[in-house]
């Protein structure tokens, strides 16, 4: 007989990148209108085409309504009560890691990230942002020799104008959503890569957020551009400090592969997500968008999503090139009172596109864990493929699992197919690797990562491992 | 806003009978809510101009069924009993029902109408709500023991009317009844129908609902069941030739353990748009749930299909299925699926699925190797998705659909 509660103390494991950095901040003050929208271009020093995206969009944003569908049920957002940008002191992004405020380099040091010469992480880069700045790449150089750009996003601005103003934008519209509208208007970093025509990225790429000050929403994005036959991998992965108070997050991300080229794109989400009463955490709204434009280009999304008190998230692929192919494989963890409305979306517009969904929901604790997703076969969309599988594993009777998937077609000669399961943790199963000796929390975290194992066999190695132990840690406490 | 749809209310006839005071209370609802709301999940995709057609249609209040149309319908089956249903019926005449079947009294309607719906929490809904302010005649009866004669409810909605119908029925603790719904729709009328079943502890329903229209139909129909324990309730559906055809299936299972299956079909040709929503709620342990739904689209038609299954804390080892399969035949109509799982116990088997396509190139191949033409090989293959659903129906429905009827969608 297994007892309730040791699963469900195996869930519970406290929060270990909670603490604050104290350091110098310049924060701008409270509230959201024309001239902070003004202010942050200035301070960024931005071209004025930048500056009317931001006005457009925030003109969009103020027309428009918080969206209510998902069911996320969290207390009304006062936006005005934001402050829209804060950064650590510095006069200026600094040459060389040695200016650097080393209380910075201390943290990423703490969140496992090094960024010092001799400790950084052989063959992955990395561009870490601190709130509202990004503090520093890595093997920039190194990669330049191959022509990849790898930068912030405000590097990229003032470097690469004519890039930016040529994809900013193209695959999230300014008007996009809500949430799209809010960070195209006050978005203030993020990273930038461009990979040139025929190149295959030498390394991986990794972006590393950190939510700093209790007060401040965090509103980066990304921007990863893949010419013809190149590749490129990019990890991404986000912690904040406890709070009481919720901090919002509402970033885009936006991908374009052209022909032949594709983009792998892995995020662990470990932002903080509350207590076990559901005090405090960050909501996360979050628009990722891939657009597989040429023919033949890949878009992959993998996701481990354990953080956050609400997270609303749907990465898609718009499969614009004929043979293009997008993936989506999720795996989200809600734990205590943590809210979890995610999914992905598939538009099918070109002939002979495939797409595959695999997404996990596991729900413990008294959270939340709903998928929504959409398949869309546009008219043009024949020969085109899909298979969708969702599955949830319901970890207590408190705690739900929902479903919505939307199938749409218009081509008679594109297939779909969708299923999905909800099951628990079977006894059978638990009781037979505990007669072979194995513990009993062993023998749950191996269960859930064998429930995972599609999922996690898509990241990249490091990633995977790492996934894997975090996935155990959260579950502490839970299972029983 | 929809235009005159005042003017239309104030013109419906006065409330009267047993009716009266849901009438009054369903118009009142109307007055205020003239449309479904748009951004309702469930209205998202309807066809609002259809609907609209359909809606201005007058009342009918006509108590002859001309006797050409009756001669049309099929024989009863042997053994079998017919009532017909709308203003040109038999709900409050005194035709008498046989041994088994006994018509609800006056204090017994006002005990049991609409608690049904009330527990499928449906009693706000717009369609109810539609049906509520126009039906002024119920038919109410209850149903005790065993080998009773099918029953067959006939419903006819004549051109340029509208015709609402109300049922209630009582199954007695242990009863069994076959019975089936035949909705006939002429060119340019609509009907609206609500039905609420109340399943005593292990009685046995066999319910089949076939919806026929004639080019512009117009048909809505609403379902409210409650299942008790160790019940079971097998629905079969069949939907064909509405322009604007809506089924709301909604099933409670109060106490679970009960059994509960749910076959559906809707051919959908021209510019029509047929849409199944149903709902699935386990309010108790152990019980179980087979759903399949199919469509077929062709043309420039549109299907719906949207099921949810709702599994609360207290429906431990739950077991639900539900898939929705779909056949688009051509490029210009479109198929919405959606079925969706809400589960809160952890302790159940829930599964769904959808799929959509057209018919499969290496079963038409397989066919055609052994001689059959490509025309011939559809027809075969549609006849068998098709048969797959229909033969759940009740025996003698099979007089009422036209054999070849799926020669029309090739």
């Amino acid at each position: 007989m297994t007892s309730r509660n040791a699963v469900g103390e195996l869930v519970s494991q406290p929060y270990k990148y909670g603490f604050v950095t104290e350091i110098e901040t310049e924060k701008i003050a409270k509230g959201l209108n024309e001239d902070v929208i003004r202010l942050i271009s200035s301070k960024k020093q931005e071209p004025e085409f930048l500056l009317n995206f931001r006005l457009r969009a925030f003109r969009k944003w103020l027309q428009m309504k918080e969206p209510n569908w998902a069911e996320l049920g969290y207390p009304s957002i006062d936006y005005q009560d934001i402050v829209y940008y804060a950064a650590p002191k510095q006069n200026q992004k600094k040459s060389s890691l040695d200016e650097v405020d080393p209380k910075l380099l201390e943290t990423f040091d703490k969140l496992g990230i090094p960024l010092g010469e001799q400790k950084r992480l052989a063959n992955v880069a990395v561009d870490a942002v601190f709130d509202s700045v990004s503090i520093a790449t890595t093997y920039k150089e190194k990669l330049a020799e191959d022509g990849v750009v790898f930068c912030s996003i405000s590097e990229a601005v003032s470097e690469y104008p004519e890039l930016i103003e040529k994809y900013l934008g193209t695959v999230v519209p300014p008007g996009d959503n809500f949430f799209a509208a809010l960070n195209s208007a006050v978005f203030s970093d993020g990273s930038f890569v461009y990979i040139p025509k025929g190149v295959e990225c030498p390394m991986e790429l990794s972006s590393y957020f950190r939510i700093n000050s209790g007060d401040t929403g965090q509103f980066e994005r990304t921007l990863i551009i893949a010419e013809e036959y190149s590749s490129v991998s990019y990890l991404e992965g986000c912690t904040a400090p406890m709070f009481d108070t919720n901090t919002l997050h509402a970033a885009v991300v936006e991908l374009v592969a052209l022909d032949e080229a594709s983009i792998k794109y892995s995020t662990v989400q470990n932002w903080y997500s509350g207590d076990e009463k559901g005090v405090g955490g960050i909501y996360n709204f979050v628009t990722k968008r891939g657009l597989c434009k040429g023919i033949n280009s890949k878009i992959s999304w993998s996701q481990v999503e354990t953080g956050s008190a609400i997270t609303w998230k749907y990465p898609s692929c718009i499969l614009q090139g004929e043979g293009s192919v997008g993936e989506f494989y999720s795996v989200a963890l809600t734990n205590h009172f943590q809210k979890a409305d995610t999914g992905t979306k598939m538009v099918h517009v070109a002939p002979n596109t495939r797409s595959t969904i695999v997404s996990k929901g596991i729900s413990a604790g008294k959270s939340s864990n709903s998928y929504r997703g959409l398949v869309q076969m546009g008219p043009k969309a024949s020969g085109a493929r899909n298979y969708s599988q969702c599955d949830s594993m319901l970890i207590g009777d408190l705690a739900a699992a929902n479903t919505y998937p939307y199938i749409r077609s218009q081509q008679p000669a594109a297939s779909i197919e969708h299923e999905a399961s909800t099951c628990r943790i079977s006894e059978d199963q638990l009781f037979y690797l505990q007669s072979r000796g194995i513990g009993f929390e062993e023998a749950v975290s191996m269960m859930v990562s064998g429930f995972c194992r599609e999922v996690f066999n898509q990241l990249p190695m490091e990633f995977a491992a790492e996934a894997d132990k975090l996935l155990s840690l959260k579950l502490e406490g839970s299972v029983g | 806003m929809r235009l005159n749809s005042k003017n239309w209310l104030t013109s419906l006839p006065q409330p009267s009978g047993t009716l009266s005071e849901v009438q009054l209370r369903g118009r009142e609802f109307l007055f205020s809510n003239d449309l479904p709301p748009k951004n309702n999940e469930s209205w998202r995709l309807a066809d609002y101009e259809k609907l609209n057609r359909f809606l201005d249609l007058p009342v009918s209040n006509d108590s002859f069924l001309d006797s050409e149309s009756r001669n049309l319908w099929p024989e009863v089956a042997s053994g079998a009993f017919r009532v017909v249903l709308g203003p040109a019926g038999e709900c409050n005449s005194e035709v008498s029902l046989p041994v088994g079947f006994r018509r609800l009294t006056n204090p017994e309607i006002e005990q049991m109408l609409g608690k049904t719906l009330d527990s499928c929490s449906c009693k706000d809904s717009w369609s109810v709500s539609l049906n509520h302010a126009l039906t002024s005649e119920l038919l109410a009866f209850s149903v005790s023991g065993r080998n009773l004669p099918p029953m067959e409810l006939i419903s006819h909605a004549k051109t340029n009317e509208l015709c609402p119908t109300r049922v209630l029925i009582v199954l007695e603790e242990n009863a069994e009844l076959e019975l089936l719904q035949v909705v006939l729709g002429s060119d340019f009328s609509a009907h609206s129908h609500l039905v609420e079943i109340h399943i005593g502890q292990e009685a046995n329903l066999t319910h089949g609902l076939i919806g026929i229209g004639n080019n512009n139909s117009g048909f809505m129909a609403n379902l409210a069941i409650e299942q008790e324990l160790r019940s079971n309730y097998l629905f079969t559906s069949f939907i064909q030739g509405m322009a604007f055809g809506r089924v709301e299936p909604r099933l409670v299972q109060r106490d679970g353990q009960a059994n509960t299956t749910i076959r559906g079909l809707q051919i959908a040709k021209g510019s029509e748009q047929l849409a199944t929503h149903s709902s699935i709620c386990f309010k108790g342990p152990n019980g179980t749930l087979d759903q399949l739904q199919k469509a077929i689209a062709n043309d420039s038609s549109h299907s719906i299909f949207n099921g949810t299954i709702d599994v609360p804390r207290v429906a431990q080892g739950t077991n639900a299925e539900q898939l929705s399969r779909n056949l688009l035949l051509s490029s210009r109509a479109r198929i919405d699926a959606k079925p969706e799982l809400k589960i809160v116990a952890d302790d159940v088997r829930c599964a769904h699925g959808a799929t959509v396509s057209q018919l499969q190139q290496e079963e038409v191949f397989y066919l055609r190797s052994r001689g059959i033409t490509s025309n011939q090989a559809a027809k075969l293959l549609l006849d068998g998705y098709c048969q797959e659903i229909l033969e759940k129906l009740p025996s003698n429905a099979k007089n009422w659909i036209i054999s070849d009827e799926c020669k029309l969608i090739i």
